[in-house]
This record gives C-alpha cells, sequence and structure tokens, in this order.
C-alpha cells in the first residue's frame, strides 16, 4: 500500500508500485503545476499541522516529489529545517520512520535501529465492501477510460490494464471504524496496551494507522511484530485452544474438566457463539451445550468457530506491522491520492474525514471532469457534471488527485 | 536474596547456589581419583547409560543422608556426568544427554509448580529465581486463578518454543492484560529448550587440563559401546531420489536433533510408503534423542492403518510440508505435489 514506503523502495521513482501519476509529466503540465502550488500553499499556512514528535533528528525522512521521484534516507535537525525543505520541494507526499536510529541518513543495516511504535494499518480495499463495487471507479491504463463500478475489462478498449480508483463513502468510513475499534479493544484486553497509549490517524485516503506509543513494545523485534499480527488476524488459531479436541472417529468433542483461563481469544470466540465458560473450567452444563450446538449444525463446529474467527480479527496488513524500516505518511500531510490530509481522530465516532481531513482553500477554480459525480466534502453535496465545472480548490484537488478532473484556469 | 532449602537444591545442581556446596568444601576434580567417590561416578555411569542405550531417565536422587551430603552428592554426580560426556565428545551423544537431563529437572520443576501450596512461598521464590536467574524470565503467579502463572508477552516471545510449535505460537496462548498465561507444566515446557541449551552449553564451556582416570576409563567404554551400536546413517530409500525434506532430516538425526512432531510425521509416513520394515524404520527412529521404542512402534504402525481405525496416513503434500516449515526444495522439485513423486520420477512407477 502507498501510505507508507517499504524499505525496498528506490529512489528513481521508477517503481510502478509507489510511482506518480505526474512522473512522466512535461513541465507545464498544468495539473501537476497546480497541485505543487496548492499543496505548498497548504504547508505554508498550516505548518503547524505536521505532527513532530521530539529527536526529531533521530527519524529518516522520506519525499515523494511531483515528478515521481522518491527521496528517502534524509533527516533534519530541527523543525525549521524540514519546514524550509518541504517550501522548496513542495513534495506530493511526506514520509516519516516510525523508529528512531542512530544515524537515519544511513543505508538500512547501517542506520542502527533504536527502537519503533507499533504500527497497523487498515485498508478499505482489503475490507471488500459490498458498497465499493457501486461507487469506486476503474481507469483503464491504456485508454484513460473512466468507468463505474468494479470491471476486469475495459469499456473502451477490451484492455485489462485498469486502476481502481477508490472513492470512499461514509458506509466504508464506518466499516473502517469498526475494524478500528476491534483492532483497539484486542490491544487494550489482550496486550495490555493503556487506550491512552492508542492514536489512531485517518490515512488520507481510504483507511487508518494505529499507532501504539508503549515502552513494553518499542523494542521488539521485527519477527515478534509479526507474531503480534497474526495474534490480531487469528491466523493460525487451533480448534485444541479452546479445550476442544477430535476423538478418534474425528469428531470434535470438549475436553472435559480442564481447566483454561478464559480470556483472549477463547473467551472471545466462545462469547461469540454464546457458549460462556463458568469458573475457567470446562464442566458437564457446557458439555451439554456444546453438544446440542455440535448436533444442531451437523458437527459442522469448525467452520463456525472460523466464521467467528473471521468476524471477530482486525483486518490490518500485517506486512506493515512488523517492517520495523518503513516509513509512514507523516500526521498533518496531504495525501496525494485524495488531497485530504493524514489526521489524528481524537474521537473516531465523531471524526468525519470529509470534514475534518479538508484542509485545501476554498476559492473558486474551473475544473474540467472526466465524469458525472457526486462529491462530499466540507460538509457540501456537490454534483459534477462532465466537462467543465467552477468548484472550490478542494474539491478540485480532490478530483485531480483522484485523476477524474483537470484543472482549467482560476476564477 | 531468596535462601534455597538443601533438598530443593539437590534437585537443580546447575544453579550456582548448589555449586557452593562443594566449593566451599574446596573440592578439586582430581579428588575424583579417590575411591570415596567411586559410588557417585558409578550413579553418574549408569544413569548416562540409562539415558543414552534405554531412552530412560529414571533416576533416584538419595534422600536417606543429611541435606547438606544429598546436595554435594548430586552436584558432584552432575559434574562428572558433565565430564563423562565431555570426554566421549561425541555431538549426538552431547545433544542426546543434555535432552534427558533437562527433562529430568522438567519433571522436578512440573512437579514444584503442581504441588507447590498457595502459601509455600518458599519454593515458588526458588522456582522464580531459577526461571529468572537462568533463563532471564520474570514470572509472576495469578493467585486469583487457579494458580496460572504469567509472563510478559514481550518476554514470551524471547523463547524459541513460541515460533517453533504452531500450540506455542502467540495465537493459540491465552494472553490477557499484556501477560501470557500458562498452567504449571506448560511454563516448565517452556523452558526445556533453554535447560537443554544450557546443559550443551555447559558441557562445550568446560575446560579441564586432565580428566580422572576412572573416568577416562569409563567415558571409554561408553564411547565404544555407542559406537558399535550406532553406524552412519544412509539415507534407506535406495534405487530413488532421497526428496530435499527427507534428506534433511536425515542430516537433523545425523547431527543428534531432535525433530518436531510433524517432520516424525513425514519421515514415518515416507518410510512406509517406500514399503521399509518396521524393524527397518526403528532402526532410523532410534537415534532421536528421546527415542521410546514403545511409543514410536505404535505410532508407525498407526500410520501404517495397522491400530486405531485402520486408516493409513499418506505422505503429506509439499503445500502442507511447507506450511510446517520442512520444505527444503531443490530444482528437482519442480512440478511435484507430493515428494513421492520423486520415487516414482526415479523408479518409472
Amino acid at each position: 500500500m502507498s501510505d507508507t514506503l517499504s524499505f525496498d523502495s528506490n529512489n528513481s521513482g521508477k517503481n510502478g508500485k509507489h510511482g506518480s501519476k505526474y512522473q512522466n509529466a512535461e513541465p507545464d503540465d498544468k495539473n501537476k503545476n497546480w497541485l505543487e502550488g496548492i499543496f505548498r500553499k497548504y504547508y505554508f499556512y498550516h505548518y503547524s499541522q505536521l505532527e513532530l514528535g521530539e529527536l526529531i533528528n533521530e527519524h529518516e525522512f522520506g519525499f515523494r516529489l511531483f515528478d515521481g521521484k522518491i527521496r528517502r534516507h534524509l533527516a533534519f535537525n530541527d523543525k525549521k529545517e524540514l519546514y524550509a525543505y518541504i517550501i522548496k520541494f513542495s513534495p506530493s507526499d511526506i514520509f516519516y520512520s516510525s523508529s528512531r536510529y542512530q544515524s537515519p541518513t544511513a543505508e538500512i543495516d547501517q542506520k542502527g535501529w533504536i527502537g519503533s511504535d507499533l504500527i497497523f494499518d487498515i485498508d478499505g480495499k482489503d475490507l471488500h465492501l459490498e458498497c465499493a463495487q457501486s461507487h469506486n471507479l476503474v481507469l483503464c491504463k491504456d485508454c484513460s477510460f473512466i468507468s463505474k463500478g468494479i470491471i476486469s475489462k475495459c469499456v473502451g478498449c477490451n484492455s485489462t490494464r485498469l486502476q481502481i480508483i477508490d472513492i470512499p463513502c461514509a458506509r466504508c468510513i464506518k466499516s473502517l471504524n469498526v475494524e478500528v475499534k476491534k483492532l483497539v479493544e484486542i490491544l487494550d484486553d489482550d496486550f495490555g496496551i493503556d487506550s491512552e497509549c492508542i492514536f489512531v490517524y485517518f490515512s488520507g485516503n481510504n483507511g487508518y494507522h494505529v499507532h501504539v506509543v508503549d515502552k513494553n513494545f518499542y523494542n521488539a523485534s521485527a519477527k515478534k511484530r509479526n507474531a503480534f499480527a497474526q495474534y490480531l488476524m487469528g491466523k493460525g488459531y487451533l480448534i485444541e485452544s479452546l479445550g476442544i479436541r477430535r476423538n478418534n472417529e474425528g469428531v470434535l468433542i470438549p475436553m472435559s474438566n480442564k481447566i483454561l483461563y478464559n480470556q483472549g481469544w477463547r473467551r472471545r470466540i466462545f462469547d461469540s457463539i454464546h457458549l460462556p465458560i463458568q469458573n475457567h473450567k470446562i464442566d458437564d452444563k457446557f458439555v451439554k451445550k456444546y453438544n446440542r450446538m455440535q448436533d444442531a449444525n451437523n458437527n459442522n463446529i469448525q467452520d463456525i468457530i472460523n466464521t467467528h474467527i473471521l468476524d471477530l480479527s482486525a483486518k490490518i496488513d500485517p506486512n506493515v506491522t512488523m517492517d520495523i524500516h518503513r516509513i509512514f505518511r507523516l500526521s498533518g500531510s496531504i495525501n496525494s491520492k485524495s488531497g485530504l490530509i493524514k489526521a489524528f481522530c481524537k474521537d473516531l465516532d465523531s471524526f468525519n474525514p470529509f470534514v475534518d481531513a479538508c484542509f485545501i482553500g476554498d476559492s473558486n477554480v474551473e475544473i474540467e471532469s472526466k465524469l458525472n459525480i457526486k462529491i462530499s466534502l466540507k460538509g457540501k453535496q456537490f454534483s459534477i457534471k462532465p466537462g467543465k465545472n467552477t468548484l472550490p480548490e478542494y474539491v478540485a484537488a480532490y478530483m485531480i488527485c483522484k485523476g477524474i478532473g483537470d484543472i482549467q484556469n482560476q476564477t | 536474596m531468596v535462601r534455597f532449602g538443601n533438598k530443593d537444591l539437590a534437585k537443580y545442581p546447575f544453579l550456582k547456589e548448589a555449586f557452593s556446596y562443594i566449593t566451599k568444601y574446596d573440592f578439586k576434580l582430581e579428588d575424583l581419583d579417590s575411591k570415596d567417590y567411586l559410588h557417585l561416578i558409578d550413579k553418574a555411569a549408569e544413569k548416562i547409560e540409562n539415558y543414552l542405550f534405554f531412552g530412560r531417565f529414571e533416576y533416584q536422587i538419595n534422600y536417606s543422608k543429611t541435606h547438606e551430603t544429598i546436595v554435594q552428592e548430586e552436584v558432584i554426580i552432575f559434574l562428572i556426568s558433565l565430564l563423562l560426556i565431555k570426554s566421549i565428545s561425541i555431538d549426538v551423544v552431547t545433544k542426546k544427554f543434555a535432552l534427558m537431563e533437562s527433562m529430568r529437572f522438567e519433571k522436578y520443576l512440573i512437579s514444584d509448580l503442581n504441588t507447590a501450596d498457595r502459601d509455600d512461598k518458599t519454593i515458588k521464590l526458588i522456582l522464580y529465581k531459577i526461571f529468572e536467574d537462568l533463563f532471564s524470565t520474570k514470572i509472576l503467579l495469578e493467585v486469583d486463578v487457579y494458580n496460572f502463572y504469567k509472563i510478559r508477552i514481550n518476554d514470551y516471545l524471547d523463547h524459541p518454543i513460541a515460533f517453533q510449535e504452531k500450540e506455542w505460537n502467540l495465537i493459540n496462548r491465552t494472553l490477557h492484560n499484556g501477560f501470557v498465561y500458562l498452567d504449571g507444566s506448560e511454563i516448565v515446557r517452556l523452558f526445556r529448550n533453554e535447560l537443554y541449551l544450557l546443559i550443551i552449553d555447559r558441557i562445550k564451556k568446560m575446560s579441564i587440563t586432565r580428566i580422572p582416570d576412572t573416568i577416562m576409563a569409563i567415558s571409554k567404554s561408553i564411547k565404544s559401546r555407542w559406537e558399535q551400536i550406532h553406524h552412519s546413517i544412509n539415507a534407506p530409500v535406495s534405487n530413488a531420489v532421497t526428496p530435499p525434506c527427507i534428506q534433511h532430516i536425515y542430516d537433523q538425526i545425523s547431527k543428534g536433533e531432535n525433530l518436531p512432531h510433524p517432520a516424525r510425521l513425514l519421515l514415518g509416513t515416507f518410510l512406509i510408503y517406500s514399503n521399509k520394515t518396521l524393524e527397518e524404520m526403528l532402526e532410523l527412529f532410534k537415534r532421536l534423542p528421546d527415542f521410546d521404542e514403545k511409543i514410536t512402534r505404535y505410532q508407525l504402525e498407526h500410520l501404517a492403518g495397522k491400530r486405531g481405525n485402520s486408516k493409513r496416513y499418506f505422505v503429506p503434500s509439499c503445500e502442507k510440508i511447507k506450511l510446517e516449515n520442512l520444505c527444503y526444495e531443490t530444482r528437482i522439485c519442480q512440478g511435484i505435489s507430493n515428494p513421492t513423486q520423486l520415487i516414482r520420477k526415479k523408479s518409472g512407477i
């Protein structure tokens, strides 16, 4: 995912995965030049939005520029130096390491890793939401035709070289919130992480980043972080861990009188399938209830449990959590995929990314829309027709970042 | 500081507190040449022979003496055992001894942890100290919940077993409030590997200028008996390519490594598929440090469908083998989905 950069991201910007849509742009590309100016203006007036902790000089910075080039392994002595760099280059994306290093500018194996907060990434794409089928768009990389919905071939030229354009809706955000809450609950209950140490950020496009600032986990290796991720995703859970085993006939039976501390995944699963355990013991009452359930479901307990685990698990990207050298979008910086910023969510329930993460100015500009679309930003609904439209800068920036509109002239 | 009772220390002769019982009397290795120590040398030799040739760890501490003597004797027997193994100087033997000895200590720990009275603070403090000193892990007792033990998640993951076996993976442990919860036997099993490594480390680090003659004579006799029984390992599949996953298992056995359960299952099913007789298979499994003929015989017969529900187990697929981290794929594996296909390929079945 491109809200972060892994250590193998190169500096050339030729890597398609991380490439910018402006990497082949001409120097006089109107969209690129306009966005560059808009981003610079944002950073000039809203630099205080950038969330930088202490010891800024021990973190690695990375930037994606509007020409598609990626610059990594940079460090700054203080905030002033960083601001000067940002204003000078007006990058399309700004990344910052969660890790602290002795030498942040050195090559990965020479940096001298000190430690890192735990980071979890929840991406809307990974939730495979039904609503995405209706509001997402597909761009054909060959003929640039944009279709609505999810298709496997371009309607215009039959090409299969397609790129999905996320246009998240309020329902997508609601589903993402559910995932964040599940994650936070497991971190709190099982990992003993105080909610005050858990910081939730809207990624600026279609996801959330959850940062855990806890000294107990700061020095955890990549291997340990991977174990945390597998735990949170419920991957590899053995039914025997519930105190249930397969007998000689292959039927799953409870291990009677087994004393199991009823917490963690065990409690979560038993509660979810309405089979609570009393006093941590698998007693006769439990066995009776279990057998009734087994009979009613044609011995299909394993499938039922698997479904519940899927529902209860946190849909995180394990690669992000275990990669201790990854750099993450800096909080308060603009996401060039949407024009919205990565924003801290103090209260997830009241946070509305389409309002609270929208910071671009509202002067009117003229934009050529490539399609008919409704966009809701800063609490206003915009019905956009194909062709010329006069719209506030923040809507124009959203459309250009999504690749569905071209800037004309400022009015 | 925790004060150990003498009796407790006899069970844990690897602790430095136990060792102090012989150093304070100015004990030297040369003393072992004296007849006074013959009975202890014999006891150590008998223990090692039981370990190596019969896979038994039926060792009895002689509690009929004064506490001080019991500890001194157990520490000296432990030292003699290390010396014997050091002078036998066969890697497989060292590993087998370390495994059996760690299993013996593990048995004591399980018994102490499970029978310890809730109010008996001393025994618990001793056990906490063993874990903290030897393995740098702080364990705590959750007195309100059936005497479960708990260790911090981060500390738990410092133990290799947490990554080696599925049931020990974090996902299959009970986590609550930042701790991993384990019962008495589980917490000790967690440390088995560490105990094993600790014993190997002690043997390797021994630097002795002269091994007492009596010990040298016994070690030579054990060594020659071992070498007569164990010849170099040959891949038992003739006229066929040995799949790399199976070859890796043979290599592990040759090095005296213990095999995880899925590797035993793979090897067993593969040998059965290769039409090996039960005796031929036992000959191979015999080299495992924790070999138990009765159990192995039963399990192989079960895999062959001669026990239980008469279902014969087939060799696991490459996909399953990969999932179990037992795959050591090479170019010859291209296009196969089960290691048995390599045998067919070669023999033209």
